[in-house]
């Protein structure tokens, strides 16, 4: 039973992963939002950069990485809508090491119909932080407003996510 | 027991030896740094002595008396901060305890002497806080924002930050009396080992094998502040070892091999022994054919100027990340009837070696790890893997054991983690007994084609991950602990851990050893049966290897606890899901 559960999960899976969204390309949203808005927005950035440190896998500019974060996929190259990167993001992605966020995923069906019993060693990672509906869609928002959709990050960019009291955009300051 | 009843006897002087508190402690000198065993009380060097053995001869604490172990006291530290990759920093410090003054470390490199010798309190005398840049320092830091202890020498305190400066402090007050850069994280270099202070020079390297760095073995005159040498190890064009990389297209200068933990030294034949880091690109081993020397090593070196005595490699053109950072212990021993002067050590690869320490001669070699599948044993004359191909550029061990490009996931056991970490092991010498804090477990591999860095006509920059790959967790690590013969690497006696170690072992006279455990377990077992003796949970993850240090006559162990583990190695591990972490040094005593 179990064994049948796991194989039918690819397709389940691969269809949500995989569905073409709507290519977003929003405007730059810090302009345009109500200050509602931008506070979700940076408290999206706050999870992304430190909570649930999205970035030590993603990295900074959500551009996507290899090595001791796994092979991260680039949110800025990302076709998934905002609902599928909540679901991911909620649910993580089995077999792979994309954690789950939602600290009930797998305790029932909720994620992609299975359970951590019947994932067996596909079950994605604990996540370093759990987190709650509203901060998921925080999360989404914030790397729309910031990232998808967007080319290479600029040093403008850099400076936007690390400050100004760090070296860390130095190398990438225009000459 | 009436062997050790009576070894407690002959003993005795030693339970009384603890120095009372003096108001300004001795100059640390090297002839003091010679002999840790006439200061049982102190704990002056990072593993307790030179030859790496961290093993304490108090033994007021003993298998007899240690159910009456308990928490005396607490102290908080800091360097919980965020910073670049990291939401926080580990505690995976070695304290140093002079005379009733203990110097502890956190991970973002603030220094903490402590006044232990009430026995009751710890009362913080003075805090140096080095001001790291964490955004920068810790977007580099591959693996936690780390810091594994300070150096004494003379009246001074030598300590590290993360950003790849040295420090010198006062030992009385903590005022920095002068720095110097090291490490340079603008090129993806971090410093997180304890300096290795011999005679007048300060010994450390690099992390940064997964940033593409060149590693190096870097001494600090600390009588100037000044640069005595730097030993590369890759060695550079015309360098023995040099054609041991063959791409053609100077990929050693991005070769990793870097320096992470602290070197042993055998004062009878003045020479230091280095364990070497991984190669990069870590998983893609066709980006750098060849053997790749010095990475996944141990070098042999002369502390006064760092030429290179001998060197010998564990797993030529590692595809695996097989860092052999960790500590390489210096023990004679009689092997087949002839006394040998070996440098040993249980290496990440899952084998133990003895090697002969006066020319890097293989002696001996044994798994154990309890599943091993990238190679099927040791070549007995030379140490080498069973399956290692001296002809073939790139080796391909077991097959499916590690990434090629285009080929799919393969199953490394041990894990990539390694079956020992940088964690250290303890030696009892009157047991003559090794103590191996392992992870046991399998993990997958995926080779990703290494692009090359700008300076070598490609797309990454400087700072940029160099892994050629990537690793996946494919089902759950556990630990053990082992007790080997170092002559022969025969098992003795083990004992199998609920998680992976990350912490290291400390041995005692008292024949206990005590060890750390993600889950906060901090025990004791029994030296000779490894039978769990005594326990207590500090609730929170523990990093960080014990020592153990008399006050006033009255024998104490302590440890530094707080961390989490991250989301790979706690992978199928829910019962740490809600886990915290903290910043705590733990002391205990009867």
């Amino acid at each position: 039973m179990i064994g049948r559960s796991v194989h039918k999960l690819p397709a389940t899976f691969i269809m949500v992963a995989s569905i073409g969204a709507i290519t977003m390309n929003p405007p730059r949203a810090q302009d345009t939002q109500s200050a509602q808005a931008q506070r979700v927005i940076a408290q999206g950035k706050d999870i992304f950069k430190t909570k649930a440190t999205c970035q030590f896998c993603h990295k900074w500019d959500a551009s996507g990485d290899q090595g001791y974060g796994g092979n991260a996929a680039s949110l800025r190259a990302t076709k998934l809508s905002p609902a599928q990167v909540a679901e991911t993001i909620k649910c993580g992605r089995p077999g792979t090491g994309m954690p789950y966020h939602d600290r009930f995923a797998y305790t029932d069906k909720r994620c992609y119909g299975v359970t951590r019993e019947q994932l067996g060693n596909a079950m994605p990672p604990e996540p370093n932080a759990f987190l709650n509906e509203d901060e998921i869609s925080a999360v989404v928002k914030y790397v729309f407003a910031t990232d998808v959709g967007r080319g290479p990050s600029t040093y403008q960019d850099c400076v936007e996510f690390w400050g100004t009291e760090t070296r860390q955009c130095e190398p990438m300051k225009p000459h | 027991m009436r062997k050790l009843s009576s070894a407690i006897a002959l003993m005795a002087p030693l339970l009384i030896a603890g120095a009372p508190t003096p108001s300004r402690a001795a100059d640390m000198t090297f002839e003091r740094a010679l002999n840790t065993s006439k200061e049982p009380q102190n704990w002056l060097l990072y593993y307790g002595n030179y030859q790496g053995y961290r093993f304490s001869p108090l033994t007021a604490i003993n298998s007899e008396t240690v159910k009456n172990l308990k928490p005396v006291f607490t102290v908080a530290l800091g360097g919980l901060q965020s910073g670049g990759r990291y939401a926080f920093g580990n505690l995976e410090g070695t304290p140093l305890v002079e005379d009733g003054i203990m110097y502890a470390t956190d991970g973002w490199g603030s220094v903490y002497a402590i006044d232990v010798s009430s026995g009751t309190r710890g009362v913080i005398k003075w805090k140096f806080d080095p001001g790291i840049d964490r955004a920068w320092a810790g977007d580099v830091a591959c693996c936690g924002v780390n810091n594994r202890g300070v150096a004494l020498w003379k009246d001074k305190v030598i300590s590290i930050a993360l950003d790849g400066r040295m420090f010198e402090l006062n030992k009385a007050t903590g005022e920095k009396v002068w720095e110097r850069k090291i490490a340079d994280p603008a090129l993806g270099e971090t410093i997180t080992m304890a300096p290795l202070v011999v005679r007048d020079l300060a010994i450390l390297g690099p992390a940064g094998g997964e940033f593409g760095i060149r590693g190096f073995i870097d001494a600090t005159d600390l009588n100037t502040g000044k640069q005595a040498w730097r030993t590369y190890t890759i060695p550079g064009p015309g360098e023995p070892g040099h054609d041991t990389w063959k791409d053609g297209e100077e990929h050693w200068k991005h070769g990793g091999a870097p320096v992470w933990e602290t070197a042993t030294y055998d004062p009878e034949t003045d020479t230091i022994y280095q364990g070497i880091g991984n190669a990069g690109a870590d998983w893609d081993p066709q980006y750098r054919p060849g053997d790749n020397k010095w990475a996944a090593s141990v070098l042999a070196l002369n502390p006064a100027d760092g030429k290179i005595k001998w060197g010998f490699q564990y797993t030529p053109n590692d595809p695996f990340d097989f860092d052999e950072i960790s500590e390489h212990p210096i023990i004679d021993a009689k092997v087949d009837g002839k006394e040998r002067k070996l440098v040993v050590h249980a290496a990440r690869n899952g084998f133990f070696y003895a090697l002969d320490r006066t020319d890097g001669a293989f002696v001996a070699g044994k798994q154990y790890v309890d599943k091993l599948n990238w190679t099927t044993g040791l070549d007995p004359e030379t140490g080498l893997p069973a399956n290692y191909d001296p002809k073939a550029d790139v080796q391909v061990y077991a097959a499916g054991s590690h990434g090629m490009r285009g080929q799919p996931m393969a199953t490394v056991c041990p894990s990539h983690f390694g079956a020992k970490n940088w964690e250290p092991t303890a030696y009892n010498p009157n047991l003559k007994m090794l103590y191996i804090p392992s992870i046991e477990g399998c993990d997958g591999l995926q080779t990703v084609a290494q692009k090359d860095f700008v300076d070598q006509g490609g797309p990454l920059k400087p700072r940029d991950r160099f892994s050629g790959g990537s690793f996946k967790m494919t089902g759950r690590l556990y630990g053990s602990l082992k007790a080997i013969d170092p002559t022969t690497g025969d098992i003795k006696a083990a004992v199998r851990l609920d998680f992976p170690n990350y912490a290291g072992a400390l041995a005692t006279a008292g024949n206990l050893v005590f060890l750390g455990q993600a889950d906060g377990n901090f025990t004791a077992y029994d030296a000779k049966t490894l039978k769990q003796v005594w326990n207590f949970n500090v609730g929170t993850g523990i990093n960080a290897p014990p020592i153990s240090f008399a006050v006033n006559g009255k024998q104490y162990i302590a440890v530094l606890a707080g961390s989490r583990q991250s989301p790979f190695v706690m992978q199928s591990d829910p019962s740490l899901k809600f886990s915290s972490t903290t910043s705590m040094l733990f002391v205990f005593g009867l």
